[in-house]
């Protein structure tokens, strides 16, 4: 009899373990459509217009993998999170994707703060994330499972920043303006260490991203006569600083000036800055004219969807970290965070911004080549240029490319103080 | 800071000597039956600025306590800081640079005064209707908006006060729409908690507007083409133009101090405005009657005005305002559906610094908030942080102005059911 009550409850505990065990995995079986998130900024105070832009290219990229058939034999479901740039909305919108939606991976997000907050969240819960546009260090310098990146090192692209700056002809100082948020101030600092070791000394000038009225700390800036500005600052923020600066004389026509990422914008930088022909503007992704069969299509669709001059380096990346994902979970051929992890790891995949990999991950630590932490699930190779506006109304796809060598399209012109 | 224990040392002096001026003076005004209402301010400042030295005759004598004798020693105070931090810092830009200064000075007046008229708006619809609009910096949103699309997209080349007026227009509607539909419940008894209505249906307001525009015209910064350029000016001669030099987009004077095309322009706007709408309350019928009615409704009402009327034209009149400011402020900024979140934050600040209700208030708050911005941004040694600091500065002045005279610099004491005075 006893023997007997001991089965009946070691059938029930058997059972009831199942279930556990089934609802616990229950991500691995794909139920259709397959969801994927995507983060961006689409409210106030970050950067909506880019957050649009990489919206828009990642519904493209939804469209695109459903019209190839789908992943696992499901459609996918691009679900759109808007991260507001703040922190703490984007762990409690990581949360909430993971949780609510139901999301097996997620891609996108343009802010560093973003990225370093979220990622502690979809990494507690076993979901992969291909960080489309954060910069910062630490996002992959945790050497997290489940965290990969697709954008540059903040370390790294600050590097393009003091090189290019310190080819301007007679420069001394440098003044940058950087926001104070996870992605301004490590690129800031790193720009210092740069400069200074070139001999260049550089005074920063901090800022809030919501900052409209610059005219105190562009006195501020003019009183320190620097040599070369560079504009370390997201969103409007950038259109708001380059224009005041040239109304009180220290603007991209006045002195060397290289501008925030948003004056990639065309449409919006001149709209914006109409004194802002001549100023350089880092970019990342490879040159249009080196642009591939997939990149060359979704600048077609996007320019004739969005009405712009031409898709933004962003908006490429956003797009790639959806259709990378997508590539994951069909190599998987399941859509378990384990398995998804191992097929990035092993990836080798041609997206908008050429062919994307990560070198560092599990199977090997990036100090075996004697690498930093930072560059565990990192893609080693998006191309990082700086063009010039050389033409008022220029299209930034059309300005020559002034650095680096390789691929140099023209010579910069300095304008002279 | 070259020598910054001599910045703190005098400033944590004056941080003691206000504390005990404040509390002295108060006590000492108490027991001799005297008016306390601004004993501790007055007490705090002059510690501040005097230490025991001043506040030694002043606990003797206990002299009526006038304007004068709230400004100056305020004025001392600040002086004495100013001091501490010349010797703590004599290479800062702030004490060894004059034409620093004076532009700091100047950009910080031009500031200030577009963000006293802006919080005007706010100030006159809470002394009429008694509540507090959270949707005022969309209508300063709509006001820039409605500028750019008929100057910028839809007549380029129309003069650009027809695109002014246009916003003016399009918010005083929407306002009278808005009061009428939404508020009107206030006033006859419908609600059971108004102020409580008040504040969550202009925040409703605000979230409509903000996303309404953000569905229909995007989230890319729009722009302005400027207004007007100056004309070309050089005196008193073109090879030495040491007084003034204008090119189209900026003005210099005295070859320090660099004013900008937009911004000058807001700021004179703001300034004729401001002066048209003291004409308009002190010398018309109407502006007469919106006063009354804030001083008291029913007093009004007997005397034949029609309170809820002038609840309407106050609440259109405050958001368009509001709009005029951004109507002004569109050829200057990068314009978004979310830009009236900060004006309209720093509107509430100002408007409490200077009294709620108070119009002198608000255009002193704003211009008190301006300067001390502009001072923090230039002076602030530690470049990275002086410019992140913006929000706080106002923050410090109105935080301190409450501990010491909680109803603002020229509100008064309401009870239950008043308003402001205009």
């Amino acid at each position: 009899m006893k023997s007997w009550r001991i089965s009946v409850v070691g059938l029930a505990a058997a059972t009831a373990i199942s279930a556990i065990s089934f609802s616990g995995t229950a991500a691995v079986a794909a139920s259709c459509p397959i969801k994927i998130g995507g983060l961006a900024p689409l409210s106030a105070p970050g950067a909506v217009g880019g957050g649009e832009a990489m919206r828009d290219a990642m519904l493209f990229a939804e469209r695109d993998i459903n019209a190839g058939g789908g992943v696992l034999g499901c459609d996918v479901k691009v679900i759109i999170a808007d991260t507001e740039g703040l922190p703490e909305k984007a762990s409690a919108i990581m949360e909430k994707l993971i949780t609510q939606d139901g999301v097996v991976a997620v891609g996108g997000a343009y802010h560093s703060s973003v990225g370093v907050a979220a990622k502690d969240v979809s990494n507690a819960r076993g979901i992969p994330t291909v960080f489309a546009e954060t910069w910062n260090d630490t996002i992959t310098g945790d050497k997290q499972k489940y965290i990969f990146r697709i954008a540059p090192l903040s370390s790294w692209a600050s590097a393009t920043l003091w090189q290019a700056a310190l080819l301007v002809p007679n420069v001394k100082k440098v003044a940058i303006l950087t926001e104070n948020t996870d992605y301004g101030i490590p690129a800031a600092e790193e720009t210092t260490k740069g400069l200074k070791s070139g001999g260049v000394e550089a005074v920063t000038f901090g800022i809030d991203i919501g900052t409209q009225d610059y005219s105190g700390i562009v006195e501020r800036i003019k009183a320190e006569n620097p040599d070369y500005i560079i504009v370390l600052a997201t969103g409007e923020a950038g259109y708001n600083f380059a224009q005041q600066a040239a109304d009180a004389g220290i603007g991209p026509q006045d002195l060397p000036f290289q501008a925030g990422q948003v004056a990639l914008e065309s449409k919006a930088w001149w709209e914006n800055v109409p004194d802002g022909n001549m100023a350089f503007v880092q970019r990342i992704g490879t040159p249009v004219n080196l642009w591939n069969e997939k990149a060359l299509k979704l600048n077609k669709d996007y320019k004739a969807k969005t009405g712009k001059g031409a898709i933004e380096s962003y908006a490429l990346e956003a797009y790639d970290s959806i259709t990378i994902l997508a590539q994951a979970i069909i190599e998987a051929k399941s859509t378990d965070g384990d398995k998804i992890v191992t097929a990035l790891e092993n990836i080798s995949f041609e997206g908008t911004l050429g062919r994307i990999y990560f070198p560092y991950g599990t199977q090997k630590d990036p100090s075996v080549d004697g690498k930093g932490d930072e560059w565990w699930h990192q893609w080693p190779d998006p191309a990082l240029t700086m063009i010039q506006y050389q033409k008022e109304g220029q299209d930034s796809t059309e300005s020559p490319i002034v650095w680096p060598d390789a691929y140099k399209t023209g010579p910069a012109i300095y304008v002279k103080k | 800071m070259e020598f910054s224990h001599i910045f703190w040392t005098v400033l944590a002096w004056m941080i003691f000597w206000a504390v005990v001026g404040s509390f002295v003076t108060r006590r000492v005004y108490l027991h001799r039956d005297l008016d306390t209402s601004s004993a501790a301010f007055v007490g705090s400042m002059l510690g501040a600025a005097t230490g025991p030295f001043g506040l030694a005759p002043l606990w003797m004598n206990t002299p009526e306590i006038t304007r004068r004798l709230m400004v100056l020693p305020a004025l001392g105070a600040v002086m004495v800081i100013a001091a501490a931090f010349a010797f703590a810092d004599p290479s800062n830009n702030c004490v060894s640079n004059g034409s620093f200064v004076a532009s700091q000075i100047v950009n910080g007046l031009i500031l200030g005064i577009i963000y006293g008229f802006m919080a005007l708006g706010l100030t006159l619809i809470f002394s009429i209707l008694g509540v507090v609009s959270f949707a005022h910096g969309e209508f300063y949103m709509i006001g820039g908006m409605v500028t750019y699309f008929v100057t910028t997209v839809w007549f380029p080349g129309i003069n650009p006060i027809v695109g002014i007026l246009a916003a003016c227009l399009v918010t005083f509607v929407l306002g009278a729409l808005f009061e009428r539909m939404f508020l009107t419940p206030m006033y006859e008894g419908k609600i059971e908690r108004p102020v409580e209505y008040g504040i969550l249906v202009t925040f409703g307001l605000a979230f409509t507007l903000q996303y309404f525009i953000q569905a229909t015209v995007g989230a890319n910064p729009v722009k302005a083409k400027r207004f007007v350029d100056f004309p070309r000016i050089r005196l008193p001669s073109v090879e030495d133009p040491w007084l003034i030099k204008t090119s189209r987009g900026n003005m210099e004077l005295f070859d320090t101090v660099s004013i900008s095309n937009p911004r000058f322009m807001a700021a004179v706007a703001c300034v004729l405005v401001l002066l048209s709408l003291l004409y308009f309350l002190h010398r018309t019928w109407t502006g007469k009657a919106l006063r009354a009615v804030s001083l008291d409704r029913e007093a009004a009402a007997i005397a034949g005005i029609n309170p809820d009327r002038m609840n309407m034209l106050a609440f259109a009149l405050g958001g368009m305002i509001a709009a005029l400011a951004g109507a002004m402020l569109v050829q200057a900024f990068s314009w978004l559906p979310q830009v009236g979140a900060i004006p309209a934050m720093r509107s509430f600040v100002i408007v409490v610094l200077g009294g709620l209700g108070s119009l002198p208030g608000a255009f002193l708050g704003g211009i008190i908030v301006g300067l001390v911005e502009s001072a923090g941004t230039g002076c602030v040694p530690d470049a990275q942080k002086a410019a992140s600091y913006i929000p706080a500065y106002g923050m410090m002045v109105l935080t301190l102005t409450l501990l010491l005279r909680p109803t603002g610099l020229f509100g008064r004491r309401f009870s239950g059911g008043a308003h402001g005075k205009l």
